[in-house]
């Protein structure tokens, strides 16, 4: 699906857990979620909390959108 | 650790008034197993049924298998942490009821339990379908939660199983197998021309109905660890997930390790097997990344010079697998790996989620994707309708004779990662 879409021209950011496997597939902008059952969002978090949470991977995932990248890039939490 | 398994030829199960084993038949009180099962407040209902090699019977939805032991002699009992105290087990002597199983069957509790055909083509694909089953059929009471439900039906079979494995305590086994472990550097000693070899042994962790048990532990809970081969035979660990059939350890695997027995086999003949490591397969990149780094290490500390690792499950645990492999292999051990495939159901897509180009010695259990058909059967023990929902089977794949059309991956046991069944592959 990721490389479908870039080959369309489009960015893809890859949200997942697993970065390995987004790497061997080949995403080009990766940015780590949580866990495999729940990769956006924390069962064991209050609500604000897990909201804000949230609000920082999509935030995180906008800046991989429109962020050059020379080749697989893993934009890690700062 | 010196292990003897005094093994006990069943060859018939048949229901009588009381439970025991004489000329190779196994009595079963019916009574009695249903009585032990209903100590359990969960279950609002049990059924007690045979299936026996050859019989036109199915069994739906299966959740786990499990073999009869009895420990005769030395600390502990079967199923430490479990059923019995929470000794350390592996040695001393355990009888075993060789060609019976208990086999836990009900209402599905996940989405990925699994058929045991006893005859037909299906038959083929399950090592269990060759056994004498118990069959304990257990139906919940309602609303009750999925996980706890999972923990009702596995107490029960392991409690059943402990049950019928106390028949064969004062038998005379047909055949006594000795299995001794020594201490690390005894070990290494014994055989100090021969290439050190470690086994890396994954167990299914991910939560959510995909759990094992080590000890009574949670092994989503430990860091990779050192463990006797001959306490895994004692029972030591344990399946408790529903993850697809075919690929996932029942108990009956974790008892019958074909790795285990396999390297034992060659040990001193043409490799020094000096331990087993387990590790396990958790939902985190944070934890995968931490069991991997233990795994290796431990694998490094024992001065090993190659290692078999097997995987449980798919899907992201490949990338468990590949992490072990990597990470072993930078550390200058040669590693082989068990897994399956899912490698969609002609063949041609990619088998594992993850892969490396050290990934370069790998043994296959076969496609889970494959299409099968079963057909109809004369007597379904449990619910055939799970058949439309179960991993590997989809809304159709009951039909109205009552034969099912779905992927092996329904089979349980068909291309279990231990290597116990049939398929694999071979480069032509």
């Amino acid at each position: 699906m990721v490389k479908e879409i870039e080959r369309a021209g489009l960015p893809v950011v890859h949200m997942c857990t697993v970065v390995p496997i987004s790497l061997t597939v080949g995403a080009n902008r990766i940015v780590p979620t949580v866990a495999i059952p729940h990769p956006l969002g924390n069962p064991a978090m209050g609500h604000d909390e897990e909201k804000q949470l949230r609000r920082r991977l999509v935030e995180r995932a906008l800046t991989a959108m429109t962020t050059e990248v020379e080749g697989q890039t893993v934009f890690e939490e700062k | 650790m010196r292990l003897e398994l005094g093994r006990i030829r069943i060859k018939d199960v048949q229901f009588g008034p009381a439970t025991k084993v004489e000329d190779g038949v196994l009595y079963v009180d019916r009574a009695a197993i249903e009585a032990i099962v209903r100590e359990d407040e969960r279950i609002a209902d049990v059924t007690v049924e045979l299936a026996k090699p050859g019989e036109e019977v199915r069994i739906i939805p299966v959740k786990d298998v499990i073999e009869p032991r009895v420990k005769v002699e030395g600390a502990g009992g079967v199923f430490p942490g479990m059923v019995s105290k929470v000794e350390t087990v592996g040695d001393g002597r355990t009888h075993v009821l060789s060609g019976a199983a208990v086999v836990t069957c009900g209402k599905v509790v996940g989405f990925q339990e699994g058929i045991i055909d006893m005859t037909g083509p299906g038959a083929d694909y399950t090592p269990f379908s060759k056994l004498n089953n118990v069959v304990v059929v257990c139906e919940p009471i309602a609303g009750l939660p999925q996980h706890e439900h999972e923990v009702a039906i596995r107490m029960a079979g392991l409690k059943v199983a402990a049950y019928l494995g106390e028949a064969g305590r004062d038998i005379e086994p047909d055949e006594v197998d000795v299995y001794e472990c020594l201490p690390l550097l005894e070990q290494v000693n014994a055989y100090p021309d021969l290439p050190k070899v470690v086994y890396v042994y994954m167990l299914q962790s991910q939560g959510l109905l995909h759990d094992t048990y080590v000890y009574g532990v949670d092994a989503k809970k430990i860091l990779p660890t050192l463990i006797y081969p001959t306490e895994v035979m004692d029972g030591a660990i344990v399946s408790g997930n529903c993850v697809s059939a075919c690929d996932k350890n029942t108990t009956y695997h974790h008892q019958n390790s074909p790795v285990i027995h396999d390297l034992l086999a060659r040990h001193g003949r043409d490799i020094n097997f000096i331990g087993v490591v387990i590790t396990n397969e958790n939902v985190t990149l944070a934890d995968k990344e931490r069991s991997s780094n233990f795994a290796s290490k431990l694998v490094e500390m024992l001065g090993a010079e190659g290692a078999v690792v097997s995987e449980e499950g798919f899907g992201n645990p490949d990338a468990d697998l590949i992490m072990n492999c990597v990470k072993l292999e930078k550390k200058g051990i040669k590693t082989v790996l068990v897994t399956d495939e899912y490698a969609g159901r002609d063949g041609a897509s990619q088998s594992l989620a993850d892969a490396n180009p050290l990934a370069n010695a790998v043994v296959t259990a076969g496609n889970a994707n494959e299409v099968v058909n079963l057909p109809p059967m004369k007597k379904v023990i449990g619910h055939p309708e799970a058949a439309n929902i179960i991993a590997g089977g989809w809304d159709g794949s009951l039909a109205s004779d009552g034969s099912i059309t779905a992927e092996l991956q329904v089979i349980t046991g068909a291309t279990n990662e231990l290597g116990f069944n049939k398929l694999s592959a071979r480069e032509a």
